[in-house]
């Protein structure tokens, strides 16, 4: 096959010389500059992935490589940048109860966020996969939530979850009272499963589809009922896309500072808060980075941790699928 | 008593009738092969037997208990899938010890059972690989040994050799005859290759349009096809079209292309009366072929005896035997199997058969409306 196409290459190319000068119209020059230029780079195999690959990480590099390490080196100077080389920010953040508390909050409604919406997620995507004709207009519903602002969606949960607000009167409507969620820890669990249960429901969906239903099917006629061929065969085949949905949804969370600040008010004040805190109200960058850090890396090690044991308590199931 | 015992089985896809009104009996030990073309609804004979359909209509009893409305994963029944479906998240051995998890087996008698059926499907030693790790031939093995393991009663299989290559699906063949009866298990095996049905099985059930045709030993459907869709089906067969001149007890006339045949009464199958078109079937081993006379007259019609004249028009070899195509002048395209006989393409032949060698159908009998001999 290679010897062939090989062969057909060196045809074209030569006919292709001739026919340009005789020619000479401007069209064919300038196919005749491309097919030297794509010739160029086919002897050039090292060059050609340069070219193919440079722009992307050339970008990754500058935009998040390199600020990265601006964060890390700022992150070591005292109160401002430039300032004088120190470990005080980590020391001051890591010595605070206060910080370690917000931080342990963020972990938890992160980790309840993505407990809820993995579930959440995996049946939606599961019940479009195995039970639905209209796959793609249910999945367009899905994510049609992105089409309008992340900002506007969520002043639009204020007036759903705000005391007398669209959900307080539908209550008062069939005859229960009210409940008034904004500024609650519930309203920032609904907002976070609210944004974020699209962005799992694709890879959700994305894995459930590349399940063989006969892999289901087989499970059964080999004794097990539902719950087992889901925990044994469903589940594991399916873990790629369900961690690919966990990680998407909880480094977001982890992060972020709008949702909260929106619908948790000051009673529910998550990490991200108190980072965009440091750089926008405090003028205290270095302290602002250094948290960063530190959140990074925490959320890493977690990930990486979570990946591993998903991935080894299904005997590396995933990677089939 | 019949270990598996359908009676009046029917399937509606909406308009669609996938199975109507089947009945099927298989014994204990028995290795019975439901043989018909794609969309014959053999597979959801299959697939209702084990549990993944409902019937429309019918009873499927196992073991004298009737099992529609129980789910599969509690039917004494396993598959073996087209596709095999070998979890490939799981090793060999895994794949093997599923069911006996799911029933609760120890794991220590969980192993020793899958090393058993390892050595029974002659795959020891794979236990730890992935099913990817495989060849076509040994994947099979595993999805055999996934089913036999759990010693059902009956074991069902969905054309899982359609993916193989001739060679190795008649080794395999083999093997499941050998496997069949070293455990003394009962196979229920559905496929459109006549081939491998033939081979394996202990009684044949043909199905088209979700409907039985014949139930019977092999030597039973190859020699006394209960329609022309059975002889076209189980091997190759020559039909052509004839008319009833005469019946009686014992001899049927026909009006055959410009001749005159009389054949037995018992090669025709149902009612006959002057008038019917019938089809006239031959297989082509039956036919016999030589070389033409100069004189045309020479070869009148002897009774009892088809004949024709034609040319030769292809051949192929097929090991002992050559097959030739051959354009008669009256009776459209015949085709011959001869062991002995070399003629060339265009050379001039005369066609005979033996009356008592055919097999008659009346035109309107199975609806078939295919025509291959028409002229």
């Amino acid at each position: 096959m290679t010897e062939s196409s090989r062969s057909d290459d060196g045809g074209a190319d030569s006919e292709s010389e001739p026919e340009a000068v005789t020619d000479g119209g401007s069209a064919a020059v300038v196919d005749d500059r491309v097919r030297d230029f794509t010739t160029f780079l086919r002897e050039r195999p090292q060059l050609r992935t340069l070219s193919i690959a440079g722009p992307p990480y050339g970008i990754l590099v500058f935009f998040f490589a390199i600020p990265l390490l601006a964060m890390l080196v700022v992150s070591f100077q005292a109160n401002q940048i430039g300032g004088a080389w120190t470990v005080g920010n980590y020391v001051d953040f890591l010595t605070s109860d206060t910080y370690l508390t917000v931080v342990w909050r963020t972990f938890l409604i992160s980790v309840q966020v993505t407990a809820i919406v993995a579930a959440v997620g995996y049946a939606l995507a599961y019940s479009i996969v195995r039970f639905s004709r209209r796959t793609t207009l249910l999945l367009l519903l899905v994510i049609l939530p992105f089409w309008t602002s992340y900002i506007i969606r969520m002043y639009a949960w204020i007036n759903i979850l705000q005391s007398d607000g669209v959900l307080d009167a539908i209550l008062n409507l069939v005859g229960l009272p009210a409940v008034g969620l904004l500024y609650t820890n519930t309203a920032v669990l609904i907002g976070f499963t609210y944004v974020w249960l699209p962005l799992a429901v694709l890879p959700f969906y994305a894995s459930l589809t590349n399940l063989d239903g006969d892999l289901i099917e087989a499970s059964k006629d080999l004794g097990a009922g539902p719950i087992r061929t889901f925990l044994s065969v469903t589940l594991p085949m399916t873990i790629n896309g369900v961690i690919t949905g966990i990680v998407l949804v909880f480094i977001p969370t982890f992060g972020s500072f709008i949702t909260p600040r929106l619908l948790g008010g000051t009673n529910n004040v998550m990490i991200g808060m108190v980072i965009e805190n440091q750089f926008k109200s405090a003028f205290n960058w270095p302290f602002g980075a250094a948290i960063g850090m530190i959140i990074s890396v925490v959320v890493v090690t977690l990930l990486l941790l979570a990946t591993r044991f998903g991935g080894g308590l299904f005997g590396a199931g995933g990677e089939a699928s | 008593m019949s270990l598996l015992r359908v009676r009046g089985l029917t399937k509606e896809f909406g308009d669609l009738v996938a199975v109507n009104d089947v009945d099927l009996d298989v014994e204990d030990g028995e290795f019975v092969s439901i043989l018909g073309p794609s969309g014959s609804g053999k597979s959801t004979v299959l697939r209702m037997v084990a549990g993944f359909e409902k019937p429309t209509d019918g009873r499927i009893e196992l073991d004298d208990v009737e099992v529609v409305g129980s789910p599969p994963f509690e039917r004494d029944v396993n598959m073996v899938f087209q596709d095999l479906a070998l979890f490939p998240h799981l090793t060999v051995a895994e794949n093997i010890g599923y069911g006996l998890k799911q029933s609760g087996v120890q794991a220590d008698e969980r192993r020793d059972r899958t090393e058993r059926m390892l050595e029974m499907v002659r795959l020891e030693g794979y236990g730890d690989r992935r099913p990817t790790e495989l060849s076509g031939g040994e994947q099979q093995r595993v999805a055999l040994a996934r089913a036999l393991v759990n010693e059902p009663a009956l074991v069902l299989f969905d054309e899982p050799l359609s993916s193989l290559d001739r060679k190795l699906r008649q080794h395999m063949q083999s093997e499941l005859q050998r496997i069949q009866v070293e455990t003394d298990t009962t196979f229920l095996y559905v496929t459109h290759d006549q081939e491998v049905a033939l081979a394996v099985s202990d009684r044949l059930v043909v199905l088209n349009d979700g409907k039985i045709q014949q139930v019977g030993t092999v030597e039973e459907l190859y020699e006394m096809p209960a329609s022309r869709f059975v002889a076209d089906f189980i091997g190759d067969v020559n039909v052509v079209e004839g008319r009833v001149t005469a019946v009686d007890d014992r001899t049927v006339g026909l009006d055959v292309g410009d001749d005159e045949v009389s054949v037995p009464r018992d090669v025709a199958v149902g009612d006959l009366a002057v008038g019917d078109v019938v089809d006239i079937c031959v297989r082509p081993f039956q036919v016999r072929v030589d070389r033409a006379e100069d004189d045309p007259d020479a070869m009148g019609s002897a009774a009892g005896v088809f004949s024709t004249t034609g040319v030769v028009r292809s051949r192929s070899y097929q090991g002992s035997d050559s097959q030739y195509g051959i354009e008669t002048d009256w009776l459209g395209r015949l085709s011959a199997e001869i062991r002995s006989a070399s003629f060339e393409i265009d050379d001039q032949v005369t066609v005979t058969w033996d009356a008592a060698d055919v097999h008659i159908y009346r035109h309107d009998g199975d609806g078939s409306a295919d025509d291959h001999g028409g002229p």
